[in-house]
């Protein structure tokens, strides 16, 4: 990729086509186009590859069983999230590293903007935000201290990251009991969750308007 | 981003590995403790009989989001962890109180709602937002939580 295209925002983040090619990989992976293929195209499936628990000789359930209740199914039902977890972790951490969150963070860029009425400054950190809830707090810190954002654009950054924090690995990690329930695949739940973080921090955004409007009108 | 910052370059299969390794640890640290609390509240509710209760007091609030009463101990446990209101719904989802539809409805909730107080001090206070803020800053999951509720509701009814 061209170095000019590199903007200062992502400076030293250099998107290449393993980024692109593994954020498309996650999206198709996580978005359950491919599951119900019949052919190769479900290898790219994330529960297809999650696969299945056997059963016993003769049993008609995996080891989850059922009937099971209180603190002895819990613990049961946790371990059987124990794969799911792992795989989807080493997933995302394959793709984050072959910079699939970098190139997320480069496809929104544009409409910082528009869609939060941040400086695309913040693009980095909203880039962290989608993995991690601390890093994009510390770096929003930074940016308000060194003045790169105005204290209004730090409390609207701030809302977006707060509801749903580090969404694609909470969305996977702590949601991982309803992974097997979910009726939307994992994707759209995410996608979802950053729609409405959008607009939340729109209404944030409002709100100081609204604030400054009636402030200055005094 | 910082994780990948390591002093050593790892390889591809080195990083999926040490991914998995972190969700092993999520799974036990975050989760497993997550889970064994809900499914205690859960089955606690249902021996006192209360769950009847609380389905019924709060059956008119939850129905504008087409969930029964029932599912707002969902978000009440989500309020503590995010994880804990998750396994709430997976395990009202077991005892047969909430359909599939019903617990992925209550999923993107959980998660955008989800650790309220927690969060509040790793973003919140670490971004240094002003306090007169902090209401509004409150209120915010909160409100995407309520309006994911109705857009899943209408992705639900799209896909079907």
């Amino acid at each position: 990729m061209d170095q000019k295209q590199t903007s200062t925002t992502l400076r030293g983040q250099k998107v290449t086509w393993k980024g692109w090619a593994s954020l498309i990989f996650l999206i198709l992976c996580f978005s359950g186009v491919f599951a119900h293929q019949d052919n190769f195209l479900r290898a790219f499936d994330f529960t297809a590859l999650l696969g299945q628990f056997g059963h016993a000789e003769g049993a008609k359930v995996s080891i989850q069983g059922t009937g099971g209740s209180g603190a002895r199914e819990a613990f049961i039902l946790a371990l059987t999230m124990v794969p799911t977890t792992m795989m989807a972790q080493g997933l995302i951490e394959v793709c984050q590293h072959l910079g699939a969150i970098t190139a997320a963070g480069k496809l929104f860029q544009p409409f910082f903007r528009v869609l939060l009425g941040v400086p695309g400054t913040v693009g980095l950190a909203f880039v962290s935000s989608f993995t991690s809830s601390d890093v994009a707090a510390f770096m929003t810190k930074n940016m308000a201290d060194e003045k790169l954002i105005t204290d209004d654009h730090r409390t609207i950054f701030a809302a977006y990251q707060y509801a749903g924090s580090a969404t694609i690995n909470n969305t996977i990690g702590s949601g991982a009991a309803l992974l097997p329930i979910t009726v939307l695949p994992v994707g759209i739940i995410i996608a979802l969750i950053v729609v409405v973080k959008f607009i939340g921090a729109n209404l944030v955004r409002l709100y100081l308007a609204a604030r400054r409007k009636k402030s200055t009108a005094e | 981003m910082e994780d990948v910052k390591q002093e050593k370059q790892l390889s591809i299969p080195e990083y999926f590995m040490l991914g998995a390794k972190k969700g092993f640890y999520i799974t036990v640290e975050v989760i497993a403790p997550a889970m064994v609390m809900a499914y205690v509240i859960i089955t606690f509710l249902q021996l006192s009989g209360l769950m009847p209760l609380i389905g019924q007091l709060l059956g008119p609030v939850m129905g504008l989001f087409g969930l029964p009463g029932e599912a707002s101990v969902v978000l009440l446990a989500a309020f503590f962890a995010k994880a804990a209101g998750a396994a709430t719904a997976a395990s009202l989802y077991a005892a047969g109180v909430l359909t599939a539809e019903e617990a992925t409805i209550l999923f993107p909730a959980c998660i955008t709602m989800g650790t309220l107080v927690g969060h509040f001090a790793r973003i919140v206070l670490v971004c240094k937002v002003r306090p007169v803020y902090y209401p509004i800053m409150l209120a915010t999951p909160l409100i995407d939580a309520a309006i994911v509720m109705v857009l899943t509701r209408l992705v639900l009814a799209l896909y079907r």
